[in-house]
């Protein structure tokens, strides 16, 4: 007979198979290599199994995996010292000018340019297809937060939604 | 409909290179993850019966202790136990909110002779996790407004338990905010009642050199059976970030198993790259045999 934490790593293990491509992609945005995503996949997925009785409800397994992988990911970042500085003021580079001049804006590099906290938004909500609630708990901001930076990275990346409901979407 | 800019976005992100080692790095994950935990669950038992034989044949010390109803059944299998060295949890701070756990437990050795010994190494112990507990809560003080998740777990090991030795580690786990995984020792001899150093247990401090050429033997050796091994040993001189394994400190952590070995205990990061962890090298007595004081604790 499976006791309750058998049950859950076996969820949790059948679940981290599946989606490591997805973990990966995610660490890897933050990190911009191979060998560091690797790390974190890593790390996260030692965590997950190793503190799983944080992980309360096993529905929730997605924003509780994802959470472990972004805490991870950042916390890799600060460790290391080695991540490209990123931060406000390439944001507001953003906000003065170049949103204008279309020449400079660089298609290729535009997503990796925003910040972190912004680029996850887009990816968990566009690439991922979380719901913007879920993302605001991997995040732990407000749901308000999170929809403010999504609406600004759009604008940044110059994404037009015909249908604004694709953005808010929750469901 | 979907935006031109957002379709070359999402392709761009799905097409992130998927390395072949990915499959073997999260299966190597899964099975760490399930040794760690397995290694808290006994360490939880150990505790526990420990704290129980204490409250049940001294009764002293209760408040603090931590005893759980769950053993009270297994306690009519625990043989009787006089005056013998203990490790028990003295104290426990707990902290459990949404954002900000901490779990940080108080090892106290009880039943020395030498108290001054018991003593300083209690207190140390207890001023350790008290420094860490505060600094804790002034994190999540000056957190609360912001972002972000705090995590800290400390707690104990038993690594050897004999009639002569007790090697006793603590960890500092800072889950998810600055730090990382820390692994402290201490052994003991017993019926001397004194505190083994690795300096003490060597003729000399040829020791350091000895002791380090063999565990980069390890290193290379098992980084050639098992691929997801890495340590930085044999760093090229380009990869400005690796600062390469060169040598033991004097004082390197290490504990003494049951079987008399030594044994070198390495941080994470220390030797190699986060996802190994915590790194422990057991070194072949036939090593050091030439440069141990005597044969009383290495074997």
């Amino acid at each position: 007979m499976l006791s309750k934490n058998d049950y859950l790593e076996e969820r949790i293990t059948e679940y981290v198979v599946n989606q490591k491509e997805s973990f990966y992609r995610l660490a890897y945005s933050y990190v911009k290599n191979a060998e560091d995503a690797l790390d974190i996949v890593q790390e996260s997925v030692c965590k997950a199994i190793s503190s799983m009785d944080s992980l309360k409800n096993p529905d929730y397994i997605k924003t509780w995996f994802y959470k472990i992988v972004v805490n991870t990911s950042l916390d890799f970042i600060r460790k290391q010292r080695k991540s490209v500085a990123v931060g406000e003021e390439v944001l507001s580079s953003f906000d003065f000018g170049a949103v204008d001049n279309y020449e400079d804006f660089d298609l290729q590099e535009a997503l990796d340019n925003l910040p972190a906290k912004y680029r996850t938004i887009v990816i968990l909500r566009f690439f991922e297809d979380l719901k913007i609630d879920e993302i605001a708990e991997i995040l732990n901001e407000n749901v308000n937060t999170v929809k403010t930076r999504l609406y600004k990275s759009l604008e940044i990346l110059r994404i037009k939604l015909s249908d604004c409901e694709e953005v808010w979407n929750e469901g | 409909m979907k935006d031109k800019n957002l379709d070359f976005f999402k392709k761009q992100y799905l097409d992130t290179p998927i390395p072949d080692e990915l499959d073997i790095v999260v299966k190597k994950a899964l099975k760490d993850g399930r040794d760690y935990r397995m290694k808290r669950n006994k360490l939880i038992k150990r505790t526990s019966v420990a704290a129980a034989l204490v409250v049940a044949s001294v009764g002293l010390l209760t408040v603090g202790i931590n005893s759980s109803p769950a053993f009270a059944s297994t306690l009519g299998k625990v043989p009787i136990v006089r005056g013998i060295v203990k490790v028990l949890t003295f104290k426990e701070y707990t902290v459990n909110e949404d954002r900000f756990k901490a779990d940080i437990k108080v090892p106290s050795i009880q039943g020395l002779e030498n108290k001054e010994l018991e003593n300083s190494l209690n207190e140390k112990y207890l001023e350790e996790n008290k420094k860490l507990y505060k600094q804790f809560m002034a994190d999540m003080e000056s957190m609360k407004e912001g972002e972000g998740y705090l995590g800290v777990d400390s707690g104990y090991v038993v690594k050897t338990d004999t009639d002569r030795i007790l090697s006793i580690g603590r960890y500092f786990d800072n889950i998810m905010a600055s730090s990382s995984t820390v692994f402290k020792y201490d052994t003991i001899d017993k019926e001397k009642g004194i505190l083994i150093t690795l300096p003490s247990l060597f003729k000399d401090d040829s020791y350091v050199e000895i002791i380090s050429e063999n565990i980069k033997n390890q290193m290379r050796e098992r980084m050639k059976a098992d691929d997801g091994f890495i340590y930085w040993v044999d760093v090229d001189e380009d990869e400005e970030f690796i600062e390469p394994f060169d040598k033991i400190s004097e004082n390197q952590n290490f504990y003494i198993t049951e079987e008399g070995k030594l044994v070198i205990s390495f941080d994470k990061y220390e030797v190699g790259p986060g996802y190994m962890g915590i790194q422990e090298f057991e070194i072949p007595t036939e090593v050091i045999s030439d440069i141990l004081v005597g044969n009383e604790y290495i074997k």
